[in-house]
């Protein structure tokens, strides 16, 4: 099974978002929202010690993703091949993945009222091609493969020219889309944008912290209860029940 | 009894006549309710696969998806239950808001008074084994009943409104995640009172005929006197009313038939339960377009533990590769739910008809041991036999016989013969 990842080279990357563009199209993406974006880091240091960079964002299919526990449907779930999906006729719309996601890649469709993220183009591999933001890349920076396989591409850039995850010390997920740049971009981008600390909103937390525990001692406790009443009645017998 | 002005009647008398509780419309909506409530309980516990948020065994949450096809299929079923639930529901409330909701509910299920507070105290002391004081007199519903209904009423809304908001998305995210929260915890209020309903109804010995109630609409008049009193009064005192012609009559209540065919304490004629089994599988065929069965339901059991166990080597197996494919539910049969409910029918019509009992049938001179141990065998043989024939008596010779398949009259003839002839080489073990 295969395993994919991105490769973007930061030091290509021009900041033209064609990628945004592409995958608003490509994904009928409502104004206001996207599946993928660029950041300027704008100029960073001091004169002439100055260096810049754009981050170009999408979700990561981490290896270990935090957004798939929280949601209580199982619309969220991980592919074989590591693509993290959102199952739409199966997502109600809670927001608690929203809230995990460490990057920020997650958005509710204010259409369908459904959570809506990067899959890597899942339709587009099945047909055999590319995802949208790799074809339209003006600059050639994005790169997309088989991690798994040693002789691709995607392999190179990763084992062996360094390709690096935007990872911080509190938050590592494993991602899988990579970056490379020879000017240090990627650790400018990783300083700049860290990633946040996977959040279960204030619902998930009582639910599972609170609402659930008092839930199953209210029906245990329902259950002793009546196993007591129960033994109880046994050993007076029925007899003494005026039928 | 607490009034004192109350002439004891005989209770032999009262324990003949049977008074009217509850209106057919009444009877129809409890059921309705309660398998609608089987229903959502399971597809809800099963919906709910979050390792945060999951509250029942994996493997439940497994098999419930695997009944359904897909999750999503599970979600839309859920759903759609729902939506009917709250649809039955307020064709209710709309039509019976005048005759039920005002007088039924308002007055006799909710309105707790004194004696109610008092019941309440001694019935749980009586329970512990505390107390012998007598209980207070109760009405139509009696305290603990009207707690339970108190409750239902506050938490059916929030369970409703919460699922509308879940199923059509209404408000934003925050509203929709507080909505998960809100309805899980509202049916987990309710579930644990529901569990006091159902062991009162099914298990707990006094309030026998209130089950019955359920099903016929009647108790017996014995049944209101001693935990109905004040409701049994206020009967009474109507039937007074009608006796001096001051009130319009009332037609007199008949004890229904299928209270009598309920009650019913021998087994069915053998010529009646066979023309019942015929019309219950035509009834099938028109339904789910197959006929009964038994051997083929159990081999799909078998097949779905052996695909969970071992999937690569069932999927290519050559039988069992027949059953389990990938991407199909190995459960989704007619067969597997039919087995269900033969069992939990078997349960309840034995119940209905008092012969429900732990027992070993067997033969004088033979040991339970000896018995289980050759049903084991015997039904390992007839069920490795069945596979051979491929269909049993129920799949082959019944709905096979039924479309006058030669196969079925060469097995049923079979069956007889090496029935014959075996059972006198085993008498021993029968008589």
């Amino acid at each position: 099974m295969a395993r994919y990842a991105m490769v973007t080279d930061l030091t290509k990357c021009v900041g033209c978002q064609a990628c945004t563009a592409a995958c608003n199209s490509e994904w009928d993406v409502p104004p206001g929202h996207a599946r993928t974006h660029v950041r300027p880091t704008g100029a960073v240091g001091k004169f002439p010690d100055l260096r810049s960079a754009f981050y170009v964002a999408q979700c990561n299919h981490c290896d270990d993703p935090p957004c798939v526990k929280p949601c209580p449907s199982g619309a969220t779930f991980q592919a074989d091949n590591g693509i993290v999906k959102v199952d739409r006729n199966l997502c109600i719309g809670c927001g608690f993945c929203v809230q995990a996601c460490p990057y920020e890649a997650r958005y509710l469709n204010p259409a369908t009222q459904k959570v809506d993220k990067c899959d890597f183009c899942a339709s587009r591999l099945e047909r055999g091609r590319q995802p949208a933001c790799v074809t339209t890349c003006t600059a050639h920076a994005k790169y997309f493969g088989d991690l798994e396989d040693s002789s691709g591409d995607i392999y190179r850039m990763v084992y062996t020219r360094g390709a690096r995850r935007i990872e911080s010390g509190e938050v590592k997920v494993g991602p899988n889309v990579y970056y490379l740049g020879r000017r240090g971009e990627p650790q400018l981008v990783a300083a700049m944008f860290p990633p946040r600390l996977p959040k279960l909103p204030a619902a998930g937390e009582w639910w599972s912290k609170v609402v659930k525990p008092l839930a199953l001692a209210l029906v245990g406790a329902t259950f002793a209860g009546q196993a007591v009443a129960f033994f109880t009645q046994l050993r007076k017998g029925e007899g003494q029940f005026d039928e | 009894m607490s009034s004192a002005t109350q002439v004891q009647p005989p209770l032999r008398d009262l324990s003949q006549r049977m008074i009217k509780k509850h209106h057919v419309a009444i009877i129809l909506l409890h059921w309705f309710n309660a398998i609608t409530w089987l229903i959502e309980l399971t597809t809800g516990a099963a919906l709910i696969s979050s390792e945060h948020f999951r509250f029942v065994p994996v493997w439940f949450v497994t098999m419930i998806t695997e009944v359904s096809g897909t999750r999503a299929n599970l979600l839309r079923f859920h759903i759609a239950a729902g939506l009917t639930w709250i649809t039955v529901f307020a064709v209710y409330a709309i039509f019976g808001w005048q005759t039920y909701f005002h007088q039924e509910v308002l007055e006799r299920e909710v309105a707790l008074d004194k004696d109610d507070f008092n019941w309440l105290r001694i019935r749980v002391l009586r329970i512990l084994g505390r107390s012998n004081e007598p209980l207070p007199p109760q009405g139509i519903y009696n305290a603990g009943q009207k707690m339970f209904a108190l409750m239902v009423y506050v938490m059916i809304p929030v369970i409703m409104g919460t699922g509308l908001v879940m199923a059509f998305h209404w408000g934003p995210m925050t509203l929709v995640g507080w909505a998960v929260v809100l309805h899980f915890a509202a049916v987990a209020v309710v579930v644990s009172g529901l569990m006091v309903h159902v062991y009162m109804g099914a298990v707990f010995p006094e309030e026998k005929p209130a089950f019955f109630s359920m099903l016929t609409g009647m108790v017996p008049e014995e049944f209101a006197y001693k935990h109905h009193h004040k409701w049994w009064k206020e009967v009474k005192m109507l039937e007074e009313l009608h006796a001096a012609g001051l009130a319009e009559p009332r037609p007199v209540p008949r004890p229904s038939r299928l209270a009598a065919a309920l009650r019913m304490k021998e087994h069915w004629p053998g010529y009646w339960a066979g023309f019942g089994l015929g019309l219950t599988l035509l009834a099938t065929f028109l339904i789910v377009g197959q006929g009964l069965g038994a051997s083929g339901g159990f081999t799909r059991y078998l097949a779905f533990v052996l695909s969970l166990v071992a999937p690569g080597y069932a999927s290519a197996h050559p039988y069992w590769s027949n059953y389990v494919q990938p991407g199909q539910p190995v459960l989704m049969d007619f067969l597997v739910f039919e087995l269900i409910g033969v069992a939990l029918g078997g349960v309840v019509s034995g119940w209905l008809a008092g012969h429900l009992k732990w027992t070993t049938d067997k033969g004088p001179r033979i040991s339970p041991r000896t018995r289980w141990a050759l049903a084991f065998l015997g039904g390992a043989i007839s069920g490795a036999g069945a596979r051979l024939a491929r269909g049993c008596t129920s799949g082959l010779a019944l709905s096979g016989g039924s479309v006058l398949s030669a196969g079925a009259f060469v097995f049923m003839l079979s069956v007889f013969a090496a029935g014959f002839i075996g059972a006198y080489f085993l008498r021993r073990i029968w008589l």
